[in-house]
């Protein structure tokens, strides 16, 4: 192969990079693109918080490009590119989409347009970086790779994140916990941890954990599951707190609904271990 | 420390001492956050909502008036569409009267908001009332 050929496949596989991480913006991100309570976020949330969100975003991406990347990364300098093109895939998506459906419009004070636009533009990011990772199947995946105890739980944490984002900006969630009582919260909590357990472990899924016949069922739920459930419930604190959701409320009615955000959490986060 | 291979992931049998301390803390937070939702659960008693209002400051807008206020719920429930009314009032001759909804007032939770009148307060009674609520 010529070198002039070579450059020439190297940039068609990238541009099918890109045109995978828009259809994973756009499969991941739609939901949130077309919910109400979204759009009014994109105006009315604090603005330190809309920041730390944009801000916490790149290292999620970073980790999450040399996890999966766009293209195989090997060193993190790559990874941080893939996360640039991630994000900037995640923006136009985000833009195009929101001007599309008659959301931006020429009368708007510039804050509100590109509040609404970064606000979605993280998990549009986030989309586009899986997207590459889900639809994509040309190399062969069958490699041995080692995940530490940390990246499993920041895996953890990624899924977790992806799913709260989804669920914390809607008005369901706070009505959910109203609705419950406590004994509804008990019974939530203790479904998530065993789903999220079962999901991992007991249902063969492909990407599914096992143990080495001779370890004992809970060493697993200790190490892995209950630690994950702790993150799932810290993540949703952080979201509800980002999307401004806990206001002047009582330390019981916060739990209730960090319990409700806790069940989308905790199944993001156990998939997360099964698809990344 | 997991390994993957072929799509499976395998959990190695000798982990770091760090993994189980961390799974020993997870353990304690949601034995904690377990037991303190278990106790709420046996100790409180469902409350009809019980709405008050603490008026916080009146202020001059560009157009009249604006009286802040903060309304509380002290009880166990929730309480929906809560609509709150203001009244200025000379006497017993009311001058104006305007209402806002809260979306919701959760239990034992306070919420702020205003009302806007075209009347100066100063020197007239002021009269700010919980009027009614939906349960959510």
């Amino acid at each position: 192969m010529t070198r002039a050929e070579g450059d020439k496949d190297e940039f068609s596989r990238f541009v099918t990079g890109l045109g995978r991480g828009v259809a994973g913006a756009l499969l991941l991100a739609l939901p949130m693109l077309m919910t109400m309570e979204m759009w009014y976020l994109g105006f009315y949330m604090a603005r330190e918080r809309l920041f730390l969100l944009l801000l916490l975003n790149i290292p999620l991406l970073i980790l999450l490009a040399h996890r999966i990347g766009f293209e195989k990364t090997f060193s993190w300098r790559e990874a941080t590119r893939d996360a640039a093109i991630a994000y900037g895939i995640g923006i136009v998506t985000s833009l195009v989409v929101l001007t599309a459906l008659g959301l931006l419009r020429g009368g708007m004070p510039a804050s509100e347009l590109v509040g609404k636009v970064a606000l979605q533009s993280v998990p549009a990011s986030i989309g586009a970086m899986l997207g590459r990772s889900q639809l994509g199947h040309d190399e062969g995946d069958a490699d041995t790779k080692e995940t530490s105890y940390p990246g499993e739980l920041l895996l953890m944490a990624a899924g977790a994140l992806f799913l709260s984002l989804n669920i914390a900006p809607t008005d369901e969630m706070m009505v959910l916990a109203y609705k419950m009582t406590t004994w509804h919260a008990l019974v939530v909590a203790v479904l998530s941890i065993a789903l999220m357990h079962g999901f991992v472990y007991a249902v063969s899924f492909t990407g599914g954990h096992e143990l080495s016949p001779q370890t004992p069922w809970w060493h697993a739920f200790v190490r892995f599951t209950l630690p994950g459930y702790v993150i799932a419930l810290a993540i949703s604190i952080f979201a509800l707190w980002i999307f401004e959701r806990l206001g002047d409320s009582s330390p019981v009615e916060i739990m209730l609904s960090v319990i409700v955000l806790g069940f989308p959490a905790a199944l993001g986060a156990a998939a997360a271990r099964l698809i990344l | 420390m997991t390994r993957s291979e072929q799509g499976r992931h395998r959990e190695r049998h000798d982990p770091h001492w760090i993994e189980w301390l961390t799974g020993l803390v997870s353990a304690l937070l949601i034995a904690g956050m377990l037991g303190w939702v278990g106790w709420e659960a046996f100790t409180r008693e469902a409350m009809p909502p019980d709405l008050s209002v603490t008026i916080l400051a009146t202020q001059k807008a560009k157009a009249g008036y604006r009286i802040t206020f903060d309304i509380a719920n002290s009880a166990t429930t929730t309480a929906a569409a809560v609509t709150v009314i203001g009244r200025l009032m000379d006497g017993d001759k009311i001058i104006e009267e305007n209402h806002v909804i809260f979306d919701y007032v959760a239990a034992e939770s306070k919420s702020t908001g205003a009302l806007l009148f075209e009347t100066d307060p100063a020197g007239r009674q002021v009269d700010i009332r919980a009027a009614g609520y939906t349960d959510p």
